[in-house]
């Protein structure tokens, strides 16, 4: 044997199939019978020589490139050469296998961090979160910057994958101004501007503005008089009218704003439901700077502009008016009726009132908040900056802050309040600083660089970052001043505090999306052609309804294996609809029993897994697959290689469903090695369509021509087993996977918990905290105590 | 600077005639700094996944994105019809690619389309992509050096990338998505007084200077990984910085006034057709008003897991997302006309922006004269890192030959042809990433 190496087993993570012997093996002697007369010492053809080519792809990188290219080779199917002898299966899966695992550990291990958590930029919920907290004013602050930077694995936190760049950074600046001009005021108190409203606005266009809202029609009011900024207040009093006992109630958009020049259209302020006979009231509060205003010289509308309108959709379109012509002085006149439907669920508008800026004191609480003193000469002025900026920057760099850090921004301010013209509008630039300093938009731990746990000022930081997305709060801090987050009980009890608080929401949101690419149904477009009722509107829910599921499981501390099984699912009224099942009646969600609904409650049932994973006109099984061994699983398939070959097919496959087209996957011995233990996962959910509904028949069109096929979910799993529709297959995954599954979730949990990819130095703790998830009946919220409590979170390898 | 009493007098004529979009660039304006001043320009469009390339003489070879014949007596295939009576001011290019990059994943090339450089799994760094190298050049004349915009915004993952632009570290250019956002910053009117803006500006310089200054004590307390993290934000705060410089020399140039009232800004990814017209349409504002002279759109990456744009086709009534067009074109006689017709699609809107270029005089002639379009993608059949589908227009005034297709040798580096057009530019390079001399054939 000429091949023989020692450093093999460094470059594969422990637990991996595919280790030294496998090459010894294996792949070794593959190579010996097939390639190397052709790539070895006495041939070599192309330059290549197989025989001593060291499998350490991760020390030697010229090495790496050949094997990448020995891959490509492979799957091109261009060696061995057409009249040589061929790879028999077993000789190609143990080849392919065997490199494709090798080139894939060897990237991990370079891009690796060796456990560390790089500095992690605030990502965009998280920088608009913290800056509503630390502002005291919930402004649209990310509305200009770009999109997060996923990591491989989707998560949006990772500090290795967020970037910084100038644009950003400008963007950064920009929005800390704009936070501040509002956060901080000057000036006496402003006028109070009232408006109030019982009927709609009358004009001309060809509209259906009404006090009564049905398919059609929008109440209209219009303020001439409006400030530039504060906060406002919309009070509307309505009821609904219900054309029965179980009907949908109606749902009320309130918008406001609209600027001609720009043709910027109206920002919606709330939706909500409008559910009772007799008129109530509903109250909606905003930032007026936040919405798009009229110059006030403008003149087609002018003023400013409330829009209320009725959300309610049955999926049937709006009825276009009838024209009526009447006579009169004998000039012809029109005139525009819409009709009204008495089955639709309609709002009548009582009355409408606007004020604004609402404060309760002048200055408002969150200016007192940032400058609590205000200098009444210049002599007072150093002292009242610093009495505002120490608070500050400590609760922006969330730990305690030094005289070097006070002076430093000190030193600021007395740069540019000589040329600033209030002392107020020094400060905003003041703060604007600290806004953009590193110690704000990173979470900086120190700590780590000298291999020692985080102190408790970044740990209190990563668990709010982790359970709120946001800084932590004034509790979470006196226990950090107080050095009380080293007792492990006390940092497990404030986990659940902070779960149990409204902001864990977005830990669900967030978590959820990367944990489960809830995103993906923003990528599919669904064909009319096939699915004529669909309303794009509803993705939006499917979305939700996974994460409302999510979040009951949470906050439940139910069992996580609900999650693949269970007997409920959050819904609110247009999913309900869209699933045929019995639900509420609103916009909001509630719990739903599955029990009479002939689903299996789960993830696998939701229509956001459904949709996200199909083509838009069928269901995708191999997408499908792929998501379940990624996402349930956290085995993910390889991705597929540089070259895929020609599935060679007939146009008459068009007309088969894509399950039919892709059993030529099968027939191919380079598609079939990888294809067996991806597709037959996404078979067993054939018995759902692209938009996540129950069907029996397939329809597939090509051009004129249609064809219907009956649904065939029968799969054979790559453990020889076989499974028929997404219940036996729940029934395998439960009995035979839980385990996986647990150890998968737990992955991912403490992935985004500690913002970096995992590692094979995880691989102890991930174990440790599966089994102990397991121990205890898999309850979800006392997984996220044990990771917040573990020695990952807390500790500098971490 | 000399330069700027002219363009406010020329701003402020714009302004007074109150038809500041249908003006050309006016020459005599430009008396003082000389004919050879006149803007030159260049956008690269890039759209993903590969096009139809199946055998000639087959029927689905009438989708073939490359044209029929050689030379000058090439014929269009389907999808191209749109470009006939751009004839005269295009060149397609055929067997162009980088050789660098032919190992990387069939899915990994967008990010070095520009750039040429090979991504290796691992470190996966880039390069600086031939559009920074011209902005660094010419940026200085514009309010703006570059123009940076894909579908997906921002930068994405490596060899993922959802912008085309890469910085001289090979650190992306994140791209801007929101039509409004790109308006805005191109023309959007501050409210505030130009000396507020000014002491704005002057404390964003004081701001920075202070910051970087203090990083250095926190960068000593961190760990090597976190350093990176903060150099690549200390290096940003420095290209701010001179960003900050910039603006202020451009503080009392008021921005061109430009009405929004034809331009679609709320359009965004459910709405294709409206969102590509209007990016090409900004893009053109762009170039019309002289705030920028280089300007990058990526149509969609090739992130079939995340990218918005993959369902384009879809929303116009094909039967597939891009990403199974491109693989769908390789099969059967039929599967080659869905991803024909897609690019049939893209090809109308480019010869939208070519034509409002076109039809816009500059000198004597048009701004397409002056303006370098390259178009195509990093593919030819779908996963095949070679012989790239790619297409030169514009630029008949700054030497470039047209109405021709050429086809080279597997073995030229595209990044011959970035040397050529660097050259064009005012931006001349002795070589570029793997280049191997000069692309003559365009401008012989």
């Amino acid at each position: 044997m000429r091949f023989s190496h020692a450093a093999i087993g460094l470059l594969l993570p422990a637990g991996s199939v595919w280790g030294a012997a496998d090459f010894e093996n294996a792949v070794a002697s593959v190579l010996e019978r097939r390639c190397v007369s052709c790539h070895g010492p006495e041939i070599r053809n192309a330059d290549v020589r197989l025989d001593n080519l060291s499998p350490d792809l991760l020390h030697d990188r010229r090495a790496a490139e050949t094997w990448r290219d020995v891959l490509n080779a492979l799957n091109k199917g261009q060696m061995p050469p057409r009249g040589a002898p061929q790879l028999t299966g077993g000789e190609r899966a143990a080849v392919v296998d065997w490199l494709t695992a090798a080139i894939r550990a060897a990237g991990e291990q370079r891009r690796g961090t060796g456990g560390k958590t790089a500095m992690r930029r605030l990502n965009r919920v998280e920088y608009r979160n913290t800056m509503r907290d630390l502002l005291g004013l919930d402004l649209d602050y990310t509305k200009n910057l770009p999109p997060d930077e996923l990591s491989r694995g989707g998560f949006k936190n990772n500090g290795s994958a967020l970037r910084m760049s100038a644009l950003q950074l400008e963007y950064y600046l920009e929005a800390a101004r704009r936070g501040l001009r509002s956060a901080i005021v000057e000036g006496p108190p402003p006028r109070i501007v009232s408006h109030r409203a019982t009927e709609t606005a009358a004009d001309k266009v060809r509209e259906h503005w009404s006090n009564r809202l049905g398919r059609t029609g929008t109440f209209v009011v219009r303020s001439d008089a409006f400030p530039d900024r504060g906060e406002f207040l919309i009070r509307v009093r309505a009821r609904a009218e219900l054309p029965g006992e179980h009907s949908p109630y109606p749902r009320m958009r309130v918008s406001l704003g609209y600027r001609a020049d720009t043709q910027t259209p109206s920002r919606q302020v709330a939706l909500v439901d409008v559910a009772s006979e007799t008129a109530e009231e509903f109250v909606f509060r905003g930032r007026i700077e936040e919405f798009p205003r009229q110059s006030r010289t403008q003149s087609k509308y002018p003023g400013l502009l409330i829009w209320i309108r009725n959300a309610y959709s049955d999926g049937r379109p709006p009825p276009e008016p009838e024209e009526i012509v009447s006579a009169s002085n004998g000039k012809q006149k029109k005139r525009y009726v819409w009709r009204e439907d008495p089955r639709f669920p309609k709002i009548v508008v009582e009355s409408v009132d606007f004020h604004a800026p609402l404060y309760a004191r002048w200055p408002p609480e969150h200016h007192r908040r940032l400058l609590p003193q205000t200098p009444g000469s210049a002599a007072a002025e150093p002292a009242a900056a610093e009495a505002a900026l120490r608070p500050f920057m400590r609760r922006a760099f969330r730990r305690p802050v030094d005289g070097a850090d006070v002076a430093q921004a000190l030193a600021f301010f007395a740069n540019v309040r000589p040329a600033a013209e209030s002392f107020e509008q020094a400060m905003r630039e003041t703060l604007a600083m600290v806004l953009i300093s590193p110690d704000f938009l990173y979470r900086v731990e120190t700590a780590k660089s000298r291999g020692q746990s985080l102190n408790d000022h970044e740990l209190a930081s990563r668990l709010s970052y982790f359970l709120w997305g946001t800084t932590p709060d004034d509790r979470l801090s006196r226990l950090a001043d107080a050095g009380k987050l080293a007792d492990k009980k006390i940092l497990a009890a404030e986990a659940e505090r902070l779960l149990d608080d409204p902001r864990s929401w977005s830990f669900i949101e967030q978590f959820s999306d990367a944990w489960l690419d809830l995103e993906g149904v923003n990528r599919i477009a669904v064909n009319p052609n096939y699915y004529p009722d669909f309303d794009p509107a509803i993705k939006a829910d499917m979305r939700r309804e996974t994460q409302h599921f999510f979040a009951e499981a949470l906050r439940g501390n139910l069992s996580a294996l609900n999650l693949l099984r269970s007997d409920f699912s959050l819904m609110n009224q247009p999913l309900a609809a869209h699933y045929g099942v019995r639900g509420p009646r609103g916009g909001a969600f509630e719990r739903v029993s599955l029990a009479a609904s002939g689903r299996p409650g789960g993830l696998l049932s939701q229509a956001s897994v459904l949709l996200s994973n199909s083509t838009g006109e069928d269901s995708h099984p191999v997408e499908r697959g792929v998501w379940i061994r990624r996402a349930l699983l956290d085995d993910p398939p390889a991705p597929p290689p540089p070259a895929v070959p020609n599935l060679g097919g007939e146009e008459a496959g068009a007309l088969l469903p894509l399950r039919r087209q892709l059993e030529r996957h099968s027939d191919n011995a380079a598609c079939a090695h990888c294809h067996r233990s991806i597709d037959p996962w996404g078979i067993a959910l054939e018995e759902y369509d692209a938009v996540g509904l129950k069907r029996e028949r397939i329809l597939r069109r090509n051009g004129e021509q249609e064809a219907w096929h009956t649904v065939d979910a029968a799969a054979t799993l790559p453990d020889g087993s076989a499974v028929n529709g997404l219940d036996a297959l729940l029934d395998y995954l439960l009995r035979n996977k839980s385990r996986d599954f647990a150890r998968a979730l737990t992955a991912k949990l403490l992935t985004y918990a500690l913002g970096r990819s995992l590692e094979s130095g995880d691989d102890e703790t991930v174990e440790a905290l599966t089994r102990n998830f397991i121990a205890g009946d898999y309850r979800l919220r006392s997984l996220i105590t044990m990771i917040a409590t573990s020695d990952s979170f807390r500790g500098g390898q971490g | 600077m000399s330069g700027k009493s002219w363009r406010l007098s020329r701003r402020a004529f714009l302004r007074g005639s109150g038809v500041s979009l249908a003006l050309p660039f006016l020459e005599c304006m430009r008396a003082e700094t000389g004919a050879e001043m006149l803007p030159k320009r260049f956008a690269a469009v890039y759209f993903p996944y590969g096009v139809v390339a199946r055998e000639p003489g087959t029927p689905a070879a009438q989708w073939n994105w490359t044209p029929a014949g050689a030379g000058r007596d090439f014929h269009f295939g389907k999808s191209h019809r749109v470009f006939e009576p751009l004839r005269s001011d295009l060149t397609v290019l055929g067997g162009l690619s980088h050789p660098q990059c032919r190992k990387m994943g069939g899915h990994d090339t967008a990010d070095t389309w520009l750039t040429g450089s090979e991504m290796k799994e691992g470190h996966l760094n880039n390069t600086v992509s031939v559009d920074q190298i011209m902005a660094m050049r010419l940026g200085s004349r514009t309010r703006y050096p570059s123009l940076v915009v894909s579908t997906d915004g921002g930068v994405g993952e490596p060899t993922r990338a959802s912008t085309l632009s890469f910085n001289r570290d090979g650190a992306p250019v994140p791209a801007e998505n929101k039509p409004r956002l790109v308006f805005d910053r191109l023309f959007g009117v501050n409210a505030d007084s130009l000396a507020a803006r000014r002491r704005q500006l002057r404390n964003s310089g004081s701001m920075l200077d202070l910051i970087l200054e203090h990083s250095h004590a926190l960068r000593g307390r961190l760990g090597k990984i976190d350093q990176a993290k903060l150099d690549e934000y200390l290096d940003s705060v420095r290209r701010i910085e001179q960003r900050v410089e910039r603006s202020e020399q451009w503080l009392d140039v008021p921005k061109p006034s430009v009405d929004a009232s034809g331009l679609s800004l709320e359009a965004d990814d459910s709405t294709p057709a409206e969102l590509i017209r209007t990016m090409y349409d900004l893009i053109y504002l762009a170039f019309q008003t002289d705030s920028t002279r280089v300007a990058t759109y990526q149509l969609g990456n090739m992130n079939g897991a995340t990218s918005i744009a993959g369902k384009f086709p879809q929303l116009l009534g094909l039967a597939d997302n891009m990403h199974s067009l491109a693989h769908g074109a390789r099969r059967g006689d039929a599967g080659a006309e869905p991803l024909g017709r897609w690019h049939m699609f893209l090809n109308e809107q480019l010869a939208y922006f070519l034509n409002r270029l076109k039809s816009t005089p500059e000198g004597g002639g048009s701004l397409l004269d002056r303006t370098i379009v390259f178009y195509g993608t990093s593919n030819s059949q779908t996963h095949v890192n070679e012989n790239y589908a790619l297409m030169l227009a514009g630029g008949r005034g700054l030497g470039m030959k047209h109405g021709r297709f050429l086809q080279f040798d597997a073995g030229v580096p595209l990044a011959n042809l970035f040397v050529t057009l660097l050259d064009k530019m005012d931006a001349p390079a002795r070589s570029f990433a793997d280049s191997a001399g000069e692309l003559t054939a365009l401008t012989a």
